[in-house]
């Protein structure tokens, strides 16, 4: 500590110590150690916070598994399935993209030449600078029941009646694939472009077959990519809001849009609280799963 | 205003590990001083002591007789010439050189006015307003001397400045350097593994090993009489006879290496050394190569060896001999390049000599590595 | 060899259908921005019309449909987006700078804790940072009991500040960690060395090396603090930011007004993406100018400067931009000819949709036989049961655009 100060002077070290702190402990610490405290309690009204009957409780944990008291099911169906069918659909979202995005980051990586994959890359940002809500309601355009695919559909006389996309999870699976598939794209490209070209000419000259090159020598190398691109995918899209609102129906719920549904619609912030804790922890244990299956660190998944 | 340095036992340790160990020596004012010594054997960290980076975990760093314990390397009166001369390219060549000023808040034209005044002396009129990246090596060398020396402190330090430069760049520089440090008069403290240059620039010199000041001596004295094998065999080339003391007369001492009967005149080495030289104490016998000859009739000196010559080999100024004696010994021997030596053959087998007051004797003890 | 033809040319399918995949919804979203018909669509094209930027259209409902000009929740809403991201930015930059620094300052054990703890907050979901947020400022505002802490705790803006500097600080961090991994730290031993005090080294060697990393650190947690949602829709509170209320239209009608607006992001998006390409390559040209330039001050040959004269190419984009100019004319051509475009049209297609909906009327009256009011606008507080449905039959009202029809369970 004291050659922190002696490092730094005096002026210098008092602006490090705030400004960390604050940041640490006010803003990422101290916030979610709240949230998870709130989720323990019952939802009071203000007045009776604090109060005698401020104590911990499960009863919005069990809420999510059990249903509320009135309710003749065995567990909380609606829930559950809200919240296992979006942890899936992220799982096969993750895998979807990670296949979408193989070759093409291979070509740019790999085979195309110096300009053409600059142009490449640029083209493949630029789509995502532009806000997530605004390219989710460009899908919705397209698959609403009088949007255009609908509209083409119908004038061209190949179909009688509109197909409901949006009730279909259609609509909700293309948006939620599309939102995400750079941040699946730049960390595999990345990690194949540090490897060495000469590897795939030496397997191809020993007479390995493109399959067979590509599952023992590429796709080990770009290991981290494919892991840091996987989490990166996932947690988004387990914890997307924007592409949901826009583009689901009641019967493709997201598990964000629950919680949202609790916190404002419904004004209770402990259960909302509870639910976002179970977001939180799904979160996590995909990092730290992942961390474990890749043998890779933290540092290694962001950017 | 130059200031005279003292190190009082130093000693500087990470755990284990001792980078410095009982270091003592006073450095006088105005005096061009360097620590010669192999990478690793802790002359940088003593440097860095001196200058203010590193608190010693014992002994103390006096600068003008004052205890520097406790003052940062902003407070002290040195100023340190980095490795990689650390200019900041961000800014021009005067800015570099007048950024100490800078700091203590002198005016601009003030500032000007001296970094014109240093570009004089370090031969780069002109040149203030270019930015880092555009000078050569040796250009970039003189800019870290000028702004070292823009504050007029009492001590320069140098860690190895002219390493990264070419031949005849670091021999141009070493005069330089000299003729600098003779025309400011401040004390420099000089850094190196090089001897050469150590011998070439300094007044006294500073000779370490393994954390340990070996010797500290005029130039002269640390080639001609070293005190410890190290400083024989690290300083210039020297050959190394390893052997025992049979008798001791006045001021020659016999002795018996590898069936070799040689005779030392020990009349300049100093009294603590002698009283070391007692019979039958295992000594090494050194002699400079260039201080052997090939024996001829007209030699007549108390010493010679037989040797067989495996190579020769031209280095310019000096032809180099190198042979082996029966016993397995290898020996070099120079000799200018004026001397005929065109009628030797290699695997000849010869006489060679060497007179008494030219051999060395010390203890045994640990040689250079090589 | 065939098979590797055969593999070229299903990847260039492949690269292919993968970009239309992502540029095309853009595209024609975008072209349905001039379609002046209610609801979004390419087909039928009533008219080419500019109103969805301008002040848009009443419909029959009495709906507003807001163009992009008219549009003051809109206006309200980018000017607290811009608040937010300003606020944003003042805090981020100094927090990433602050631990960057720090981190290199540390020793390895509490290093990878430290790293790992900074990089969390880009792991948790977005919508936890916004949740925990306001629930901690709501007890701290009801803890305090009224006065300005309360306000302050409830303000949306305050809060979504907060909540957004939690994690853009950590994008922050990382730019400014790459930055330092190159920095040279004997520069500040010299510094020190000739006098500076630390606050010196700061100001005069570090900040001055770090400029480009707070430039762009800033650029970047302005640009993701204004596009947020995640965060943002938790901790805004009563506020609305420009995505709150992109996000609101979902329910309050999706009008081409939206078309309209990210036709207008995507055009300032590609402006950008431009500019900086083509600053960065003649920053690049400059640069390899001056590396040049050293090498003939140390070798005066002349046969080098020879070599700097490059050939004139046609660059290969010149195809695009014929290809989208011959578009714009073919298009703009069809439109002049087939009447589509102006002010005839608009008032044609209104007049089309009014029979339309009389003839729908007409279509009811004989259905019922009631004698029927026939203001679109009446309420149904009169009048039978059968009525009520009648009105309340989605279906009739389906080519009035308006708000998009909900599909059932």
């Amino acid at each position: 500590m004291q050659n922190f100060l002696a490092k730094n002077g005096p002026i210098i070290s008092t602006y490090f110590l705030i400004a960390i702190s604050f940041w640490i402990i006010f803003l990422i610490i101290i916030p979610q150690i709240y949230m998870l405290d709130l989720s323990f309690r019952p939802n009071l009204p203000p007045l009776l916070r604090g109060g005698e009957e401020d104590v911990y409780t499960l009863t919005h944990y069990k809420h999510f598994l059990f249903g509320s008291e009135t309710s003749k099911d065995a567990y909380n169906f609606v829930d559950l399935n809200v919240f296992f069918k979006t942890l899936a659909t992220a799982v096969v979202i993750t895998v979807l993209s990670l296949f979408f995005c193989y070759p093409i980051a291979f070509y740019i990586a790999k085979v195309a030449e110096h300009k053409t994959a600059r142009f490449l890359i640029v083209s493949l940002i630029v789509p995502f600078w532009i806000n997530e809500l605004l390219r989710a309601f460009a899908l919705r355009i397209l698959f609403a029941g009088e949007g255009v695919i609908n509209n083409a559909l119908l004038n061209a006389g190949l179909m009688d009646n509109a197909i409901n996309f949006i009730g279909q999870d259609v609509a909700l699976f293309t948006g939620l694939t599309y939102a995400y598939l750079l941040l699946m794209m730049f960390p595999l490209y990345n990690a194949l472009e540090s490897l060495d070209t000469n590897q795939l000419e030496a397997a191809k000259d020993l007479g390995s077959s493109t399959l067979r090159t590509h599952w023992r020598i590429v796709i080990p190398h770009a290991k981290a990519g494919i892991a840091s691109g996987s989490t990166m995918v996932f947690m988004l899209t387990a914890g997307a809001l924007a592409t949901p609102v826009v583009l689901s129906s009641p019967n493709t719920f997201w598990f964000t849009q629950l919680i949202y549904q609790w916190f404002n619609m419904n004004d209770n912030w402990s259960r909302g609280a509870a639910y976002s804790v179970l977001l939180l922890l799904v979160s996590v244990i995909f990092v730290l799963l992942m961390m474990k299956i890749f043998r890779i660190k933290v540092g290694e998944i962001v950017k | 205003m130059s200031a005279d340095v003292e190190l009082q036992n130093i000693s500087i340790n990470f755990g284990d590990f001792y980078a410095a160990k009982n270091v003592s020596v006073m450095i006088n004012k105005g005096e061009f001083f360097s620590f010669l010594g192999p990478s690793g054997c802790g002359k940088t960290t003593i440097l860095r002591t001196i200058s203010g980076f590193l608190e010693p975990s014992q002994g103390q760093v006096l600068i003008g007789g004052k205890n520097m314990a406790g003052i940062g390397p902003n407070k002290r009166p040195t100023s340190l010439i980095f490795q990689n001369l650390a200019l900041f390219p961000l800014m021009s060549v005067a800015d570099n050189i007048s950024f100490s000023l800078e700091v203590r808040g002198h005016s601009k034209a003030n500032r000007r006015a001296r970094a014109e005044e240093l570009l004089d002396l370090v031969a780069l009129e002109g040149q203030g307003d270019k930015k880092v990246h555009e000078l050569s090596g040796g250009q970039r060398q003189r800019v870290a001397i000028a702004r070292a020396l823009a504050i007029e402190p009492e001590v320069l330090l140098l860690d190895e400045p002219l390493s990264a430069l070419d031949l005849k760049l670091r021999q141009k520089m070493r005069s330089e350097l000299r003729a600098i440090q003779k025309r400011v008069g401040i004390t420099f403290i000089y850094i190196t593994h090089d001897q050469g240059e150590a011998l070439t620039m300094s007044d006294r010199v500073a000779v370490m090993n393994e954390g340990r000041i070996e010797q500290v001596d005029t130039c002269q004295a640390v080639y001609e009489q070293p005190k410890t094998p190290f400083v024989a065999s690290f300083v210039g080339e020297n050959n190394p006879f390893h052997g025992k003391i049979t008798a001791c007369k006045n001021n020659l001492v016999e002795v018996s290496c590898d069936g070799n009967k040689f005779v030392a005149d020990i009349g300049k080495i100093d009294c603590e050394l002698s009283k070391k030289l007692t019979a039958g104490k295992k000594i090494i016998l050194f002699v400079r190569p260039e201080s052997i000859s090939i024996k001829n009739n007209k030699t007549k000196t108390q010493n010679s060896f037989t040797a067989k010559l495996d190579s020769v080999e031209f280095e310019g100024h000096l032809q180099n001999l190198f042979l082996t004696t029966g016993s397995g010994m290898k020996v070099r021997l120079s000799v200018p390049n004026t001397e005929e030596i065109s009628h030797l053959n290699v695997g000849q087998s010869m006489d060679f000599t060497f007179a008494a007051q030219n051999a060395v004797i010390l203890p045994e003890g640990n040689l250079a590595v090589d | 060899m065939k098979s590797h033809h055969a593999l070229k040319l299903l990847l260039g399918i492949y690269i292919f259908v993968f970009f239309a995949y992502l540029f095309g919804p853009l595209i024609i979203m975008s072209v349905t921005a001039f379609n002046s018909a209610e609801f979004p669509a390419v087909t039928p094209w009533e008219c080419f019309s500019w109103r969805w930027f301008t002040d848009g259209k009443v419909t029959y409902d009495g709906q507003r449909l807001a163009g992009l000009m008219a549009d003051t929740k809109l206006h309200d809403g980018i000017l607290t987006s811009l608040q937010i991201a300003l606020g944003v930015v003042l805090l981020s930059v100094p927090i990433g700078m602050a631990a960057a620094i720090v981190l290199t300052q540390l020793n390895s054990k509490i290093r990878t804790l430290f790293y790992s703890v900074a990089i969390m907050p880009v792991l948790f979901p977005g919508v936890v940072i916004g949740i925990s947020t306001v629930v901690l400022w709501d007890r701290i505002a009801s803890m305090t009991g009224g006065g300005a802490m309360t306000d302050i705790g409830r303000n949306g803006v305050f809060l979504t500040i907060l909540a957004q500097t939690c994690f853009i600080s950590t994008y922050c961090f990382l730019i400014f960690v790459a930055r330092l991994q190159r920095f040279d730290k004997t520069q500040e031993e010299a510094a020190l060395d000739l006098g500076a005090s630390q606050t010196q080294v700061f100001v005069k060697i570090l900040m001055p090396y770090l400029m480009p990393a707070i430039a762009s650190s800033a650029v970047i947690a302005f640009l993701y603090s204004f596009e947020n949602y995640n965060t943002t829709v938790f901790s805004i509170l009563s506020d609305q930011t420009l995505t709150t209320v992109i996000a609101s239209k979902v329910r309050l009608g999706i009008s081409p007004a939206i078309s309209a607006l990210a036709l207008v992001i995507i055009a300032i998006t590609l402006t950008a993406a431009i500019s900086y390409e083509v600053l960065k390559r003649r920053e690049e040209r400059r640069l390899t100018k001056i590396r040049q330039m050293q090498l003939h001050q140390t070798m005066p040959s002349d046969r080098l400067k020879q070599n700097q004269k490059t050939s004139f190419k046609l660059p290969k984009s010149m195809f695009l931009i014929l290809l989208s100019c011959f578009g714009v004319i073919a298009g703009g051509n069809y439109l002049a000819t087939n009447n589509l475009y102006g002010e005839k049209c608009i008032l044609a297609a209104d007049e089309a949709k009014k029979s339309n909906f009389a003839d729908q009327l007409k279509l009811l009256q004989q259905n019922i036989g009631n004698e029927v009011t026939t203001s679109p606008q009446s309420g149904t507080t009169t009048g039978s049961q059968e009525f009520n449905n009648i009105f309340g039959d989605p279906n009739l009202f389906k080519n009035f655009g308006g708000f998009d029809s909900k599909t059932e369970k």
